[in-house]
């Protein structure tokens, strides 16, 4: 017969039998495979699926169980994952009468392939196969190379990613088969990384092992240096030598990039640090109000977001993503309003008496949280992030998550924004005017009062929207605010008073400083000694890093 | 006015007082309660000698406060921490005292040593077994704290709101490091469950009222000594300071050196307060250090109407009753009470309930001013970035 | 330059600058031993900036302030200096307001100037005696028991010189004495100031001509930082480059 579709059917159950020979499998498959030569291809796979399935019902002890499931993966047939899960659900049963197998669920009796209801009849007249825990991971390999040749990438990626983790020299085979084919790079090298460390688990001569180490070395991640130190500790000879020096190696690129990583995470809490003080840069730097409800201002702008978001929910779900952009101009007005009332009402009474404005905002502070514990509950409330804030990607061996990002750049964006505002905008102008010499910039016809109550409400609706991006990585509760004011002055008086780029430069360095000092100490005791870096500090240069200098600050 | 001379310009009429009426007090009220059948209309229930012996211990933390910032303008932010450092000191004493008591029955290590699976007690709580040991540390680690940080901080000016701020930072780092398990004080629970003081149990009737009398003997030391303090040149120095510190400097003062005795005499007496507080209220945490605590004594001291001694320890009883009476009353009104508590003397009465006395004094009698005035408010006009 | 030996002031080649800004540039100045000295300048000139050097308020980036004779004055702070024999009149009237006038002088008053010192201090006769001088020196003596913070303008400043008396300096500085003063006020100021003078070397910073002129004293004018003129002053006072500074160009 020249059935046209024969050689492609023909092919691949040759190129299995290889491997099939390899493993000893009984010669009566070869024979049958002879025989199913005869049927169309799809049927010749189904039925060669369903004799060695039906092994199973004969298989005495969980190795000969195992022997088929490997068997059947080497059919390299993505039709054998519905009976190999439900092998490792311990759904599949064999009739006691004919021995056929099926999967028996919900009480149906469902075909192993198809899946489809095939009788009735009583699940008693079925024994269980019985699986263990080591045979569910017999499963899992072979279904995880099965998967090696599945259309999607990402399904690829996964499945490479799993025999990697578990190297096992059986997989050599099936990974030179789809190596072959592969068109992905990305795939491709992961493959190849794969094939290494199953290559370096295998009896394979000594100079394949070699070209596996470099494999290993080169990809240079954790993984790759805990297989390769770890094949270091039981190889012998030059094998170990290359092996040990190829972990050196990574160990060395690694320490680069865990110092990397930790400059980021220093830049992200250092944003965090910089959005939380930079109104009171304004406040306390510029206007020299001591402004204890700073924290405050920042927790009225989380729980701003939160009832955006909570409005947002009951009524239009759709815009969630857009919940932020929305809290963003109402937790201004929302704090800013609360400062200017703050301002006009308790501060314009106390200028020049700072450490009355201490206690007076103080007070401020604690009639603010016990309000929002009155309305809100004196819980934490969730705040949600939408999709574009969830989630993280990598650049090299550092994992990056999208909200610190945003915030990092968010941060940057508050920043440059203020620091146009002060020196590029008349506003901004009269407000340093008034700061420097108060009766001079009144004589220039400059409303003080008001430059006043706008500067404040500046500062505290600045505070209101670092809150918005603050609700984003923290708790959500009334003790926000007591969380990040000893920070925010810790950073204004760090940086020196009166200078924005001063509190930019403390906010970032403590930031890098606090995560540097955490893997040593730990984060409390990180913490700790950074505050008391910051004591000394201070009274070494009592006026900040940026400090003015000369007679006008002596005043 | 014949006292006056015989101790010292500081025991003005007032403050004696003051003293008489502490010391009597500190004598007749636990009489009272051990004495007195509880029908009688002057019997003092236990519960309330419980709480008065508190409020005589905040008494003498504000007053210690008033110290500092009435007369030489330091507005500590960090008091709390010198209290809480006197109360752990007495604290380490009392748990050293329940001995195989404890749940785990160990003879030597407290019972969260033993949770921790340490085996033997670190060297700093050795010694705190005996008593003198003990009040030699109530003294000596708040002094020689404020003693240290007031080395540096005095003598790199750092003066203002600037001070305020590193008080402030160095509680919040002492309540960080307090909370840690492996400082070895107890953490998260501090030290509690007291036996015994002095080999008398702490919870008996007879030993509130010997503790009850020991603060009112505390607080009547501790005013005598502000008193004689204020009262002598160094005293008219210390106001000195305050109010024109470089003043002093040009005329050949350290003014770092008479800040820094005033603020290590504060922070003495600040431990010995937290001393007494901790076997009257059984037990010790690290929530004594947080910046709120240390806040709340400023408004104690400014109610009442700092720099002028009997002022503070007024304010301490009146603020700390109603909290007393909102916390049972109206929970939820308390915080907003005590900050417009803070907002209200902070603007309409800067010089709190004695100032406003006295100006009502001088407004009906025609008096010459006050004795004891506060510092004016020189500079009406807004301070460009300092 | 002439030699350090004999002054009470030598300031040789002093420099300090504030961000950039030169507020002192190159100044030399030498005061004799009972010398008075006025010192003009248009605003900005560094007069108070050099008072501060003077007094360890601020330290010289370069150049050599002596004192006495060869006490090297940039090796001492504030109290340091003050306890030398140097004391210093603000320009702003600085005195301890809650205190009365008597307790101002008494804080002044030469002495130990330790914390327990003072803890432990008696009040003497001989203090009493010193004080009752000094106020009738600086006309206040009606006023001993008032408080500093009642006193007017003009007695304010009286009374901060009463506490440089106190002091009993070898050497006065005194920033713009009669500032605020009525005529009448600033008159017996300079009375006052050439009474000091005849026990004191002292230095008059003022922009008060007539004040000046009575005074009839040796006339240093600085100028963006160094000295422009020295001498009398009609000789200053005529100087061409002296009236272009302060009449502008």
């Amino acid at each position: 017969m020249a059935d046209p579709n024969l050689l492609p059917a023909c092919a691949k159950p040759l190129s299995f039998r290889e491997a099939d020979e390899r493993k000893g499998i009984s010669v009566i498959l070869a024979f049958l495979s002879l025989f199913f030569l005869f049927l169309s291809p799809a049927q010749a796979a189904e039925a060669q699926l369903r004799t060695i399935l039906a092994k199973l019902a004969d298989a005495k002890g969980f190795p000969a169980v195992e022997a088929v499931v490997r068997e059947l993966g080497a059919t390299g047939d993505p039709a054998v994952s519905g009976p190999l899960e439900a092998l490792s659900a311990g759904d599949l049963y064999f009739a006691k009468a004919d021995k056929s197998i099926a999967i028996l669920r919900d009480g149906a009796i469902l075909d192993p392939l198809s899946g489809a209801k095939t009788r009735e009849g009583a699940t008693s007249a079925f024994t269980k196969i019985r699986v263990n825990n080591g045979l569910r991971g017999a499963i899992r390999d072979v279904l995880g190379s099965l998967t090696l040749s599945a259309p999607d990438p990402a399904v690829r990626l996964s499945a490479v990613a799993t025999i990697f983790n578990r190297p096992d020299p059986e997989a050599i085979p099936a990974l030179d088969a789809v190596l072959a084919k592969e068109t992905d790079a990305t795939v491709k090298a992961r493959m190849e990384e794969a094939r290494a460390a199953a290559v370096l688990a295998s009896d394979l001569p000594e100079d394949q092992k070699r070209a596996a180490i470099e494999t290993l070395g080169a990809r240079g991640d954790r993984a790759a240096l805990t297989l390769l130190s770890n094949y270091a500790q039981s190889a012998q000879g030059s094998l170990r030598d290359a092996a040990a020096s190829a972990a050196d190696r990574i160990r060395t690129v690694l320490a680069g990039w865990d110092v990397a990583q930790n400059v980021w995470f220093g830049l992200s809490l250092g944003s965090v640090l910089l959005l939380a003080a930079i109104g009171l840069a304004i406040t306390f730097g510029v206007m020299g109000v001591i402004n204890m409800a700073h924290g405050e201002m920042v927790m009225l702008g989380a729980y701003t977001t939160f009832a955006v978001q909570e409005a947002i929910r009951a009524s239009a779900p759709g815009l969630f993503d857009w919940s932020l952009a929305i809290a963003l101009p109402a937790a201004f007005l929302v704090a800013g309003a609360v400062g200017f009332a703050m301002e006009r009402g308790i501060i314009r009474f106390l200028y020049g008496r700072p450490l009355e404005t201490l206690l007076a905002t103080w007070g401020v502070s604690l009639i603010l949280q016990q309000a929002v514990r009155v309305i809100f509950g004196p819980n934490n409330r969730e705040v949600g992030n939408p999709t574009w804030m969830s989630g993280s990607f990598e650049i090299g061996q550092m994992a990056i998550t999208w909200n610190r990002l945003w915030i990092v750049l968010f941060a940057g964006a508050v920043f440059l924004g203020l620091l146009y505002v002060m020196k590029r905008t008349p506003w901004g102008l009269q407000m340093r005017a008034v700061t420097q010499n108060r009766r001079m910039a009144a004589s220039m016809g400059i409303r003080t009062p008001w430059v006043d109550a706008f500067t404040f409400a500046l500062g505290s609706g600045i505070a209101g929207i670092a809150g918005v991006a603050l609700s984003q990585i923290g708790n959500v509760s009334p003790n926000l605010g007591q969380s990040y004011i000893i920070d925010s002055f810790m950073v204004v008086v760090f940086g020196g008073v009166g200078n924005l780029w001063g509190t930019l430069v403390g906010a970032l360095s403590l930031g890098v400083l606090n995560k540097f000092l955490e893997p040593y100490a730990g984060a409390v005791l990180g913490k700790i000694i950074v505050l008391v870096l910051i004591i000394l500090f201070i009274q070494k240069r009592p006026r900040g890093l940026f400090a003015l200098k000369g007679r006008a600050v002596e005043a | 006015m014949i006292t006056q001379r015989v101790f010292g310009a500081g025991f003005t009429p007032r403050v004696q007082l003051a003293l008489a009426l502490i010391l009597l007090g500190g004598v007749l009220v636990p009489l009272s309660n051990l004495l007195l059948a509880p029908s009688n209309p002057l019997h003092v229930p236990s519960y309330a000698l419980a709480l008065f012996g508190k409020y005589l211990c905040y008494a003498l933390l504000a007053l210690s406060l008033d110290l500092v910032w009435g007369y030489v303008g330091i507005l500590s932010l960090g008091h709390g921490a010198f209290f809480a450092l006197g109360g752990y000191a007495m604290g380490m004493y009392l748990m050293r005292q329940i001995g195989a008591r404890g749940v785990y029955a160990n003879p030597e290590l407290p019972d969260f040593m033993v949770f921790l699976n340490w085996s033997e007690l670190p060297w700093f709580w050795l010694g705190f077994d005996r008593f003198w040991f003990a009040c030699l540390m109530v003294l000596l680690v708040p002094g020689l704290l404020a003693f240290v940080f007031g080395w540096f901080a005095f003598r790199s000016r750092v003066t203002g709101v600037y001070l305020s701020i590193i008080t402030q930072a160095m509680t919040y780092a002492l309540l960080l490091a307090f909370f840690r398990n492996d400082m070895g004080f107890g953490g998260n629970n501090g030290l509690t469950d007291f036996k015994d003081i002095l080999g008398f149990p702490v919870q008996a009737a007879g030993t509130r009222g010997a503790l009850f009398a020991a603060s009112a003997l505390a607080l009547a030391v501790g005013v005598a000594v502000c008193a004689a303090i204020v009262g002598s040149q160094y005293g008219k120095l210390m106001i000195a300071v305050r109010d024109a510190e470089s003043r002093t400097r040009f005329l050949g003062w350290r003014p770092e050196n008479v800040k820094l005795f005033a603020f290590t005499v504060s922070a003495v007496m600040a431990g010995i307060a937290g001393a007494l507080y901790v076997p009257q209220v059984g037990i010790i945490n690290p929530g004594e250090f947080a910046p709120a605590n240390s806040i709340e004594v400023v408004v104690w001291t400014a109610v009442g109407g700092r720099g002028t001694i009997v002022g503070p320890i007024i304010g301490a009883l009146l603020v700390n009753s109603a909290k007393s009476w909102f916390t049972g009353a109206l929970p939820d009104f308390w915080l907003f009470a005590l900050g417009g508590l803070f907002v209200f003397v902070t603007l309409f009465m800067p010089k709190g309930i004695l100032g406003l006395w006295d100006q009502w004094q001088n407004r009906t009698m025609r008096k010459k001013p006050a004795d004891d005035p506060i510092e004016p408010s020189t500079a009406p006009l807004p301070q460009p970035a300092e | 330059m002439t030699t350090k030996a004999g002054t009470i002031l030598y300031l040789n080649g002093v420099s300090v600058s504030f961000d950039g800004f030169r507020a002192i540039n190159d100044l030399s100045l030498v005061l004799d031993k009972g010398e008075m000295r006025a010192i003009i300048g248009p605003n900005g000139a560094g007069k108070t900036t050099m008072m501060d050097i003077i007094t360890g308020k601020t330290r010289p980036d370069k150049g050599e302030v002596f004192f006495d004779g060869n006490i090297d004055l940039t090796r001492h702070d504030e109290p340091g200096i003050a306890n030398l024999g140097i004391g210093r009149k603000f320009q702003k009237p600085t005195v301890f307001e809650s205190h009365t006038v008597e307790d101002n002088i008494r804080l002044s008053l030469k002495g130990e100037r330790s914390v327990f010192a003072a803890l432990f201090a008696k009040n003497s006769v001989a203090d009493d005696r010193r004080i009752t001088e000094i106020l009738e020196t600086v006309r206040l003596d009606g006023r001993r028991d008032a408080l500093a913070a009642n006193l007017s303008h003009g007695q304010k400043q009286w009374l901060e010189i009463g506490m440089l008396l106190a002091q009993d300096p070898k050497l006065l500085l005194v920033d713009e004495p009669v500032a605020g003063m009525t005529d009448a006020e600033t008159a017996e100021t300079a009375r006052l100031l050439k009474d000091i003078a005849r026990e004191h070397s002292v230095i008059v910073v003022e922009h008060d001509m007539h004040f000046v002129r009575e005074l009839d004293v040796k006339v240093t004018c600085l100028h963006e930082g160094s000295v422009l003129a020295e001498g009398p002053l009609d000789h200053v006072a005529a100087d061409q480059r002296v009236v272009e500074v302060y009449l502008g160009r």
